[in-house]
């Protein structure tokens, strides 16, 4: 027990500090950042305390915005919880793709493409929702299968390509990005998806039966999905550590050329993380379109597939670790709203946070420097290696 | 305890004292005024930042706040938060978020809602729209001035080409490039020229676009594009995406300029000796009139329409190169203004 304890100590120490500098560097930004507390900067004691008012103003509106607000709480208290409910909703698209980029890490692939393949993931989903009319529950199933497919073709292609050439697939999956966001460009004006009376690229709204049930009523966008982003960080979980193909995945992960002498074959591995990968980034796609935008713009993947990146590396690429950091983001997108109208702490702040946590997590020999630590974590050297995997 | 009961009381009587004193010239209290912004951010030199500045010349009545959205997937929930923080009227940025209002107001019918470039009707998957009570419509007929724009810069080029681009082919967009086409179309019969225009066609509703109103560097690469085709005037449509072209061209100095929105002159950080002019709308004005109608408990859903007429759109001043234009032109221009006011000259 005792042992278990220290073990959580030491995965949560780096992430913990990393996290205590960046929101204290951002602070800092939020006060200077802030005219009415420069204003004050003749009178040493003022300045402090207004800068720690200020700062400390944006903080209680990032955590009303994304946990609780008690004022939002009229008839009883679970509806102070929706702030809460909507950062579950901004992180479960994220949770999947990050869990793409983290199942790449544990292979040694950097999976740049999740943007792309939630694309893919997105148009499948969004086509088979509001082009034909199947019952409830086969509806929404068919949907994410249609999603997963094509997303898992697209990460597949990425695969295939690196296993028989060799290209490297930071490029490959760069260049696919490119070429999915403007393909959705073109298929938004073909009249198949282009919306009856409009010209501006959107879709037709997926039909009611191909929608995720909502959790907790109408007025709360927070939907079934999440449970199929647990399910899905619960599947790698066990692909990787309870079967043999993700034995394999690790050993070609951990040195390829040692993995090739035990006789696992790496084109296949190297083909098949990359399928699954883009199966998962697609699913992504196919649960934000039917749980909570329910119809697919150019815009539909925002920076979903890029934030992507940061949540697996801030995660480790660990399942478990990707979930908790996707909710974090979520947490921070949605409370950024709330500081941004409470406060006028522009939005752009929280992304400083966001890749202020990433810096420190990705620069562990930095922060282990600072806080004058000893030990490297093994799984550090992991997420800091990346590029040649 | 007791000494602050009576501060307490002191601060009541001194309240009710100054309240009652006010009370015959009293203003009603100011009404919260909430802008769900589009993509591109507050400060985008163009859009977002007139409705912004609307809302804030609206002081006087109103306090006004905004959220910017990172991508469409914030339309939604921050509409929810202005519901939550009880805002009395609620303004949509952009023809993007028109129908994320609607659902909205239906919603919530005693709130007042406004949606920018959009009727703000609730049309249904087979487009069959009614319009909702509770929601102001505020649209321009940029088509207008974009003709005076297409008309002058049809007697300002020197290649016989000129050029326009958008951001994405929403209906606010292409009409800007509607009116651009067709007041080159027009100088072409006037004067029997034949000045040709890049990027749209408006027959075939086909033309360049950027994709987006984020992507400077894409929007850089099509004007480029254009001035290598040989386009010595270009008009892009859409936020800040001309911006770097703009700035870079102050150097070349191959072609010029026309902003879109708000007057270029002044915004823009640099490329003022190449921007021809602004096609404006004025987005801000449209702005604080629906505000002060809430304010004064006036507030209907009958749509706003900017024209020239009620100057709702226009021409900007020519600027820096208002001694390149030629008085001919100017005055032609300026004719072609009232005729449309007018009503003579059906464009």
């Amino acid at each position: 027990m005792k042992n278990l304890i220290s073990r959580i100590g030491q995965s949560i120490k780096l992430p913990g500090l990393s996290f205590l500098m960046a929101f204290t560097i951002t602070g800092i930004i939020i006060a200077l950042s802030d005219e009415k507390v420069m204003n004050k900067i003749g009178s040493p004691i003022e300045f402090l305390k207004s800068a720690g008012a200020s700062v400390g103003n944006a903080y209680l509106a990032l955590f009303q915005g994304s946990i609780y607000d008690n004022r939002l709480a009229k008839s009883n208290f679970i509806e102070g919880f929706y702030p809460f409910f909507e950062t579950i909703v901004t992180a479960t698209p994220l949770i999947l793709t990050g869990l793409s980029v983290a199942l790449a890490f544990k292979s040694g692939l950097f999976n740049i493409g999740a943007q792309g393949q939630f694309i893919f993931g997105a148009i499948g989903a969004s086509y088979v929702g509001f082009h034909f009319n199947l019952p409830i529950g086969i509806h929404i199933f068919a949907a994410a299968v249609a999603g997963m497919f094509l997303a898992a073709i697209w990460g597949g292609i990425v695969g295939f390509l690196k296993a028989r050439t060799g290209a490297h697939e930071v490029i490959l999956t760069i260049m696919l990005n490119y070429i999915a966001g403007y393909f959705i460009l073109w298929l938004l004006k073909t009249k198949t998806f282009l919306r009856p009376g409009r010209i501006d690229p959107i879709a037709p709204e997926v039909a009611e039966s191909a929608r995720l049930p909502l959790l907790a009523g109408e007025n709360f966008r927070i939907h079934a999905g999440i449970f199929i982003a647990l399910a899905a960080a619960l599947f790698v979980w066990w692909l990787l550590t309870k079967t043999t193909i993700g034995y394999k995945f690790r050993a070609v992960g951990a040195n390829s050329q040692a993995a090739r002498t035990a006789g696992i074959s790496v084109p296949f591995v190297i083909t098949a993380t990359m399928m699954i990968c883009g199966a998962l980034a697609g699913l992504g796609g196919a649960v934000h379109v039917l749980g909570s935008e329910h119809a697919l713009n150019a815009d539909v993947a925002g920076s979903l597939g890029f934030d992507a990146i940061t949540v697996a590396l801030l995660g480790r690429a660990q399942p478990l670790g990707t979930v908790f950091a996707a909710l974090l983001f979520g947490a921070l997108h949605t409370g950024g709203r709330m500081m941004q109208s409470n406060t006028g702490v522009p939005l752009d702040i929280v992304v400083v946070t966001q890749g202020l946590i990433v810096l420190f997590i990705a620069a562990p020999v930095f922060v282990r420097y600072i806080f004058r630590l000893k030990k490297l974590n093994a799984s550090a050297a992991l997420t800091s290696k990346g590029w040649n995997g | 305890m007791k000494k602050s009961l009576k501060l307490i009381a002191i601060a009541a009587s001194l309240t009710l004292i100054t309240g009652v004193a006010v009370a015959p010239s009293a203003q009603a209290a100011k009404i919260k005024l909430c802008l769900a912004l589009d993509t591109g951010g507050v400060d985008d030199r163009s859009f977002n930042q007139g409705a912004w500045a609307g809302a804030q010349a609206s002081a006087g009545f109103a306090d006004a706040e905004y959220l910017a959205a990172a991508s469409s997937a914030d339309f939604a929930p921050n509409i929810k938060a202005f519901v939550d923080k009880k805002c009395q009227l609620i303004i949509g940025v952009g023809f993007a978020i028109s129908s994320e209002i609607v659902k909205s107001a239906k919603a919530n019918p005693k709130i007042a809602y406004a949606v920018v470039d959009d009727a703000g009707a609730d049309c249904d998957a087979n487009f069959n729209c009614k319009p909702v009570k509770n929601v102001k419509g505020l649209t321009f007929q940029t088509d207008e001035a974009a003709f005076l724009a297409g008309y002058l810069s049809a007697g300002m080029t020197k290649t016989g080409k000129v050029a326009t681009y958008g951001g994405a082919p929403y209906p606010s967009v292409t009409i800007f490039m509607d009116g651009y086409v067709r007041g080159v179309d027009y100088y072409n019969k006037v004067k029997g020229k034949k000045v040709s225009v890049l990027g749209w066609n408006t027959t075939s509703k086909t033309g360049s676009f950027v994709g987006n109103f984020s992507d400077q560097n894409a929007a850089l690469t099509l004007s480029k594009g254009f001035e290598q085709q040989g386009a010595d005037i270009i008009l892009p449509v859409g936020g800040s995406l001309g911006a770097p072209y703009a700035a870079a061209n102050e150097k070349t100095k191959k072609a010029l300029t026309i902003w879109v929105d708000t007057d270029g002159y002044g915004l823009l950080p640099a490329g003022k000796s190449t921007l021809l002019t602004t096609v404006v709308k004025e987005i801000g004005a449209s702005i604080k009139s629906v505000a002060k109608d809430v304010a004064d408990k006036k507030f209907t859903g009958a749509s706003y329409v900017g024209t020239l007429k009620n100057k709702g759109v226009s021409l900007a001043p020519y600027h820096d190169l208002s001694s390149r234009v030629p008085g001919q032109l100017k005055l032609e221009v300026r004719k072609i203004r009232d005729q449309i006011i007018a009503g003579t000259l059906k464009i």
